[in-house]
């Protein structure tokens, strides 16, 4: 019985081979084909449509290395950033906005009709008004104001363009920080860095692309999520260094490893790995062997560039640095080194601007004068560096704080403070620009008489990033990025570059 | 009756779909039975079905001719075409058949009748569509030149562009509004194609309005139907230029509404019209000021880049919107002379050369010469003097050299004022006398030497 059946199968695989000639072979392979072209028409539950990701896997260079660069999509006017923040946001009123119209109502009730409606951090009742405490003279060919309390920077006043009229809706520090570099003032946004690394990515192969320097004794309020990336890929966020001790943490070989044994230790991960991926050919484990790697080049070349012995003792006096201590005339120098070394972002923050007048340190005319000091000749050093290097015409330098501070004398409870201090204040406070593509000796916007609001050329932070997104060779509305389910931008759904101070 | 009349008029966009469904399917039948001639039967009565469906068609067509008051000339060879296929069909369904009546075509063969069938029926079709999206609707999406090859007008964008120096003088009309007009309304409001019955071409036009609304009110954006339509939602019915057709940018919504505002001008200049500069800063020629020459060039291979790239030299484009690259040797110290060879697959789209800190001398500023876009060049903390630096006077191109911080040279500086383009020289950190000159061919070349200072105050002493 079982040999009648093992016959009649094989009686029937003969038949059926004779039958099945070259034309029913063709002509199953064209309906094969049209069934597989059908698939990939009626996307969806179909499971063959997955079978597209099957083909040989095409890596691009980002998939080997998330920071290899990327061309941006219109001309650039620069290749890099410098962001200077004033962290606790500085008085415009005793810096680079002067109103002599306030000096005539010092002392007098802030009139009710300012006040109305709007919120303060801890002025209550009816303050008075304080003139500016700082005495100004216009500078340079461009004959922009600039006061006592920063004396070297008259000489790069036409270095500059002015931001007169900024205005935010923070009035406190962490979401206005928060706004100020991610574009919103809830926490989960790239930062500008993130978003400037992750469109170009960055030249040096031995450093990071986005870096950051802190000095003033504090990290700013709203923590590191102002150089966080957000929903970006985390390579992308900045890298933090110390001015004081390693750079780094846990640069250094760790005691007893020789940079031999390290090198032949990530030899043998990597070889792992290349098996790994041999197998899967999953390119995350790419990333990783790159990732590796860099790290490893990054030991040599981080310590050397964030070492400002180096450099010459005029230049160290130039900046006023003071090494071995953490100071923002030693992150200055640093900066240019990074920006020299092709850092794509530096980002800076100093502490401490919070002039209230609670106490001596945050005085508006005494406080602020010693912060004034410790940035003045950095800062104009740093860009007298740049423009000598011929680096300025690659670099763009962005000054500020988070927002700026009131008109009116701080009465926090009502009372009298012990010394002279300002509040928070987001309505119209200064912020500059220098560099590459910037129309040098500008001032763009203007405030009232006392200084509260902007009455011409008001720019909003999403105006500010639209311009730097501008100068690094991008369309702002279109830089996007896809995360849950839609596209996020850097300026959400606002921004207008701002034209009138670019060259 | 007029009803029905009205009614079954209105049908007929529907009713057409029948006739065209069945002829389809009887021209396929026919072609797969084309050999064994087996379904002959099913495909006359599906061509006697298409027949008489197009019978209803025609009387369908022929009310909403009527009833919708078409001019004759717009529809006739739609009627015409459509009542041939008509007839057509039920010939077909007479030589499918075999029936005797169309004898006398028995020596064509069928195959000949279904290739006209099918021709008269697709000439039928698109001139319906002519009639209900207009004529231009298949054409539209094709680009320029294959429309002007086809014989088809193409319709102009007019490019708005102003002077810094004389933009008061421009025309607020002519030359601005009008243009923006142009560009994003008047494909659809002009005298072939009056959607809406608003002309957007003409003075007249805009001043009329629309068959509904007044168009432009005077003196006030926030009630004239033209700037409110344009700024609705996107997502609005109402938005004017409708989803996917080139919306105007913020700049130009925002100068109509000052336009309007200022009481609509047609006639005199911006200075007339006292709008304020701020409103033109965007359509100001922009000056070419970027790292490569303005000129145009071709691409070169990827592998060509990729090679040089394996070698440790950075390449990539200096944007998207350009072929000319920006080259570095930041990552490879080491470069030499010697490896310049390897660069010169990308000869002519190098307009940025970035050679700082490598180990290069005098001979190979010779060789740049073989990169005739170079643009911008950093040769800065390197070995080289200055003393073959003549040999670059040849490039046009040339606008900035860095020498920050090399070997150059007092004598050479001279030399440097032949080169046709260059502004920029950087000389700070070398042995250049820096009493010496600072400025080359009228102050045209700057030569910046740095050595900024500065000088202790008293107060970078006191502490408050």
């Amino acid at each position: 019985m079982k040999d009648i059946v093992k016959r009649l199968i094989q009686e029937k695989l003969a038949l059926e081979t004779q039958e099945k000639t070259r034309r029913h072979f063709i002509k199953s392979c064209a309906q094969g084909m049209g069934g597989l072209a059908l698939s990939s028409i009626f996307m969806g539950c179909d499971p063959l449509t997955s079978s597209t990701k099957k083909g040989p896997i095409t890596l691009s260079a980002r998939d080997l290395n998330p920071l290899s660069t990327l061309a941006p999509p219109f001309a650039p006017k620069v290749k890099s950033v410098i962001y200077l923040h004033m962290a606790g946001a500085p008085s415009q009123l005793e810096m680079f906005d002067y109103k002599p119209e306030l000096q005539k109502y010092d002392g007098q009730d802030c009139p009710q009709s300012l006040l109305e409606g709007k919120k303060f951090a801890f002025i209550k009742g009816t303050p008075k008004l304080m003139g500016p405490q700082a005495q100004f003279k216009q500078e340079g060919e461009s004959g922009n104001w600039v006061s006592n309390f920063m004396p070297h920077f008259k000489k790069v006043v036409d270095d500059v363009a002015f931001l007169k009229a900024v205005h935010t809706d923070q009035f406190n520090h962490g979401p206005a920080q928060l706004f100020m570099h991610t574009g919103s003032a809830r926490l989960g946004r790239p930062s500008i860095g993130s978003w400037a690394t992750y469109g170009l990515g960055s030249e040096n192969q031995n450093l990071p692309g986005f870096m950051v320097l802190t000095s003033g004794g504090n990290a700013p309020d709203a923590g590191k999520s102002v150089w966080g990336s957000g929903f970006l890929p985390s390579v992308y966020q900045g890298v933090q260094c110390r001015s004081k001790g390693d750079p780094v943490l846990y640069i250094k070989d760790a005691d007893g490893i020789t940079r031999d044994l390290k090198k032949s230790t990530i030899d043998a991960i990597n070889k792992i790995n290349k098996e790994e991926y041999a197998k899967y050919a999953d390119p995350e484990i790419l990333a990783r062997i790159n990732q590796y790697e860099m790290a490893y080049r990054m030991q040599i070349a981080v310590p050397e560039v964030m070492n400002i012995n180096s450099e010459p003792e005029h230049i160290q006096q130039m900046y006023g640095v003071e090494p071995g201590k953490e100071s923002f005339a030693n992150n200055c120098l640093l900066a240019r080194k990074l920006v020299e070394d092709g850092v794509r972002f530096v980002q800076l923050f100093d502490w401490g601007w919070d002039t209230h007048g609670n106490v001596r340190s945050g005085s508006i005319d005494m406080g602020l004068r010693n912060k004034c000091r410790e940035i003045d000749r950095p800062i104009t050093a740093l860009i007298m560096d740049l423009k000598q290097r011929g680096l300025l015409d690659d670099t763009l330098i962005v000054w500020g704080g988070e927002f700026g501070r009131t008109p009116m004398q701080e009465n926090r409870g009502n009372t009298k403070m012990a010394y002279k201090g300002r509040d928070h204040h987001g309505d119209a406070f200064t912020m500059w620009m220098a560099g590459g593509g910037i129309k040098n000796g500008t001032s763009h916007g203007k405030t009232d008489d006392i200084g509260f609001s902007g009455i011409e050329g008001r720019v909003s932070v999403h105006d500010v990033h639209a311009t730097i997104l501008h100068l690094l060779g991008f369309d702002h509305e279109k830089f996007t990025h896809e995360f849950q389910g839609r596209p996020f931008r850097l300026t959400d759904v606002e921004g207008e570059i701002i034209k009138e101070i670019l060259a | 009756m007029e009803v029905l009349k009205q009614l079954l008029g209105r049908l007929h966009p529907l009713i057409v779909h029948l006739p065209i469904g069945f002829i389809i399917l009887g021209l396929l039948l026919q072609w797969y039975d084309r050999k064994q001639k087996k379904f002959n039967k099913v495909s006359s009565l599906i061509y006697k079905w298409g027949g008489i469906s197009a019978v209803f068609a025609c009387i369908t067509g022929y009310l909403q001719y009527v009833g919708e008051g078409y001019a004759f000339d717009t529809i006739k060879w739609h009627l015409w075409a459509g009542i041939s296929t008509a007839l057509f069909s039920f010939l077909m369904y007479s030589k499918v058949a075999g029936l005797k009546a169309t004898e006398i075509f028995k020596k064509i063969p069928v195959i000949a009748f279904s290739i006209v069938f099918f021709i008269l029926l697709s000439y039928t079709g698109h001139q319906g569509g002519n009639i209900t999206h207009g004529e231009d609707y298949l054409i539209e999406p094709l680009p320029n030149n294959i429309k002007s090859a086809l014989g088809f007008e193409t319709f102009e964008k007019r490019e708005i562009v102003l002077n810094e120096a004389t933009w008061e003088e421009a025309l607020i009309y002519e030359d601005l509004i009008n243009p923006i007009l142009n560009n994003t309304c008047v494909s659809c409001h002009n005298p072939k194609k009056t959607k809406g019955g608003l002309l957007l071409h003409t003075k007249e036009g805009i001043l009329k309005g629309g068959d509904n609304e007044e168009l432009l009110l005077a003196e006030n954006s926030n009630i004239s139907a033209l700037y409110h339509r344009i700024t609705l939602p996107m997502a609005e019915d109402e938005h004017m230029p409708p989803n996917g057709k080139t919306q105007p940018t913020k700049e130009e919504i925002k100068l109509i509404a000052a336009w309007i505002d200022a009481g609509h001008p047609f006639e005199g200049s911006i200075k007339e019209a006292g709008l304020k500069k701020q409103l033109f800063l965007s359509f100001f020629l922009t000056k070419h000021d970027y790292d490569y020459p303005d000129i145009e060039i071709a691409k070169v291979s990827k592998d060509s880049i990729l090679a040089i790239k394996e070698i440790g030299i950075h390449v990539d484009a200096i944007s998207k919107a350009t072929n000319f690259l920006s080259v570095s040797a930041i990552n490879k110290p080491s470069f030499k002379d010697s490896d310049f060879e390897g660069l010169l697959s990308l000869k002519n789209n190098i307009s940025r050369l970035d050679l700082g800190g490598t180990q290069v001398t005098d001979a190979l500023v010779e060789k740049l010469v073989q990169l005739p876009n170079l643009t911008v060049l950093k040769l800065d903390n390197t070995v080289i003097t200055g003393n073959t630096i003549k040999a670059l006077t040849s490039l046009t191109y040339l606008k900035s050299i860095n020498l920050t911080g090399s070997h150059f040279e007092t004598i050479h500086l001279e030399k440097l004022a032949s080169f046709p383009k260059l502004q920029r020289v950087f000389l700070y950190s070398t042995n250049v006398n820096t009493k010496g000159v600072n400025s080359l061919k009228e102050g045209r070349i700057k030569i910046d030497y740095g050595n900024y200072e500065l000088p202790p105050i008293p107060s970078d002493s006191i502490i408050y």
